[in-house]
């Protein structure tokens, strides 16, 4: 027994260093899965005050370009809403008699809820970039959720505490988007690579079907983390490569993520009921 | 010699993990160069820390980075390998007549072969193994391995900058009485 006791006092220090890497390893196995639950993260109390002390102080240099942006959307917003005076105006179905029309159930129509938020830390030149934000289950976010800006999809909510939320960027490795090209509804999956951060590939596009360069990508509706006809990008080059049956497309991302200062959580009101539905019919939604 | 862990230290922590994650976190050069100035803690601590009291101190650096970077465990892994490799690197630049009890991590005073071969050595070491966790397939190995080499050269580079701007030639006082 003293012998055993002596050998582990020589070799100590090889021993704690097993050890410490041994806790290492299990902790990016068991923290780094992409959908995995953590508390040692940014959305953590603490981490969550430096990182916002810190935005709200580099915050101020980018004021003036923050500002159009949010004044852009605004615009944009305020065109579409007129647009829809307009049709109300010249829409009759509400006074027609109701035996022969069913007025829509409001529910149906809008089952998204949008949380504004402000981006408190980011990067976009790592293989698996996050970000993080500074509202959190005080404000009824909750992990799974989808992520938007003004000018289309950020990522999803992968951790929440009371205030902060961490965000899986489209930039990491293992997010994948479904998505579609717009002009003929083909759906395919954009996914990041890594490297150019404004650049990603869709996959799946059959070859049967022509996409070409600078065709509109957006989301596709088939999972409830997103609304279908959310910007992703647009394609900038396409390519048939030999002994593959489907296009190398590569797409230019709608969102500059080195730009991103305010985000909007996308709550889908109905999302349980389809998951619950859909896993209960045996359909693994696959990660998407 | 001064191989206890002093406030300097803790001060060194404190300054090093700050400007890691306040300032250095926005500053990647050409997308592949990325520095991680903590490690200059680890390399500044004294000659002859105990080693056990040095993985730690690796472990915890690491793990406070890792919380900032949402990377839970690569970069303390990384910086134990780095606590774990250090002695054996001390060991392997002894000076002939091995080290002095006013010696310390000083380009002034332990010269600048010594300095930059340490740090370059332990700085590879510590940035393959972040750079590997990071990826963990070896498809983009290529890529990794550039980044790899300017990452070690921009943060090596800036550990002599902060040796020449911080670092008083003078040797340590020796307490005769």
């Amino acid at each position: 027994m003293r012998n055993l006791f002596a050998f582990i006092y020589r070799f100590r220090a090889f021993l704690v260093f097993v050890l410490l890497e041994v806790l290492c390893v299990y902790l990016i196995v068991r923290y780094n899965t992409y959908q995995g639950a953590a508390f040692f993260n940014s959305a953590n109390k603490y981490v969550g005050q430096v990182l916002e002390y810190q935005s709200s102080v580099s915050d101020y240099f980018r004021l003036s370009s923050i500002n159009n942006s949010l004044a852009r959307e605004n615009a944009a917003l305020r065109k579409e809403l007129m647009q829809y005076r307009d049709l109300e105006v010249s829409d009759s179905t509400a006074v027609l008699d109701t035996t022969f029309y069913a007025a829509t159930d409001s529910s149906h129509a809008a089952p998204y809820v949008l949380h504004a938020s402000r981006v408190i830390n980011n990067s976009v030149r790592r293989m698996n970039n996050y970000l993080t934000l500074d509202v959190g289950t005080a404000d009824g976010v909750k992990p799974g959720m989808g992520v938007i800006a003004a000018s289309g999809v950020v990522g999803r909510i992968k951790t929440v505490s009371r205030g902060y939320a961490t965000v899986t960027s489209v930039l990491h490795s293992q997010m994948l988007v479904s998505a579609k090209i717009k002009k003929d509804n083909t759906f395919g999956t954009v996914k990041w690579t890594g490297g150019d951060y404004r650049t990603a590939m869709l996959d799946y596009i059959p070859l049967h079907v022509n996409p070409a360069a600078g065709d509109t990508i957006v989301t596709s509706g088939f999972n409830t983390v997103y609304p279908e006809g959310i910007m992703v990008g647009t394609i900038s080059a396409v390519e048939k490569e030999q002994d593959k049956s489907f296009y190398t497309i590569k797409v230019k991302l709608a969102v500059d993520f080195a730009q991103l200062s305010y985000v909007y959580v996308v709550e889908n009101t109905t999302m349980y009921e389809r998951e619950d539905l859909e896993q209960q019919a045996g359909i693994l939604t696959d990660e998407q | 010699m001064s191989n206890s862990f002093g406030i300097k230290n803790i001060v060194q922590f404190i300054l090093f993990v700050a400007l890691q994650i306040l300032l250095l976190d926005n500053l990647v050069l050409f997308g592949t160069g990325f520095c991680f100035i903590y490690v200059a803690f680890l390399l500044f601590l004294p000659l002859g820390i105990n080693r056990v009291w040095l993985l730690v101190l690796g472990f915890a650096t690491g793990f406070t980075v890792d919380m900032f970077y949402d990377t839970v465990g690569i970069h303390a892994a990384a910086s134990v390998l780095l606590a774990f490799l250090r002695p054996h690197v001390l060991n392997l630049l002894t000076p002939r007549d091995g080290y002095d009890s006013s010696d310390s991590v000083n380009i002034h005073v332990m010269g600048w072969r010594w300095f930059l071969v340490y740090s370059f050595s332990l700085i590879v070491f510590h940035h393959a193994a972040v750079f590997f966790l990071e990826t963990i397939n070896f498809q983009t190995a290529l890529y990794t391995l550039g980044k790899i080499l300017f990452s070690t050269f921009f943060t090596g580079i800036l550990i002599v900058i902060l040796q020449l701007l911080f670092f008083s030639p003078k040797r340590a006082r020796i307490d005769y009485r």
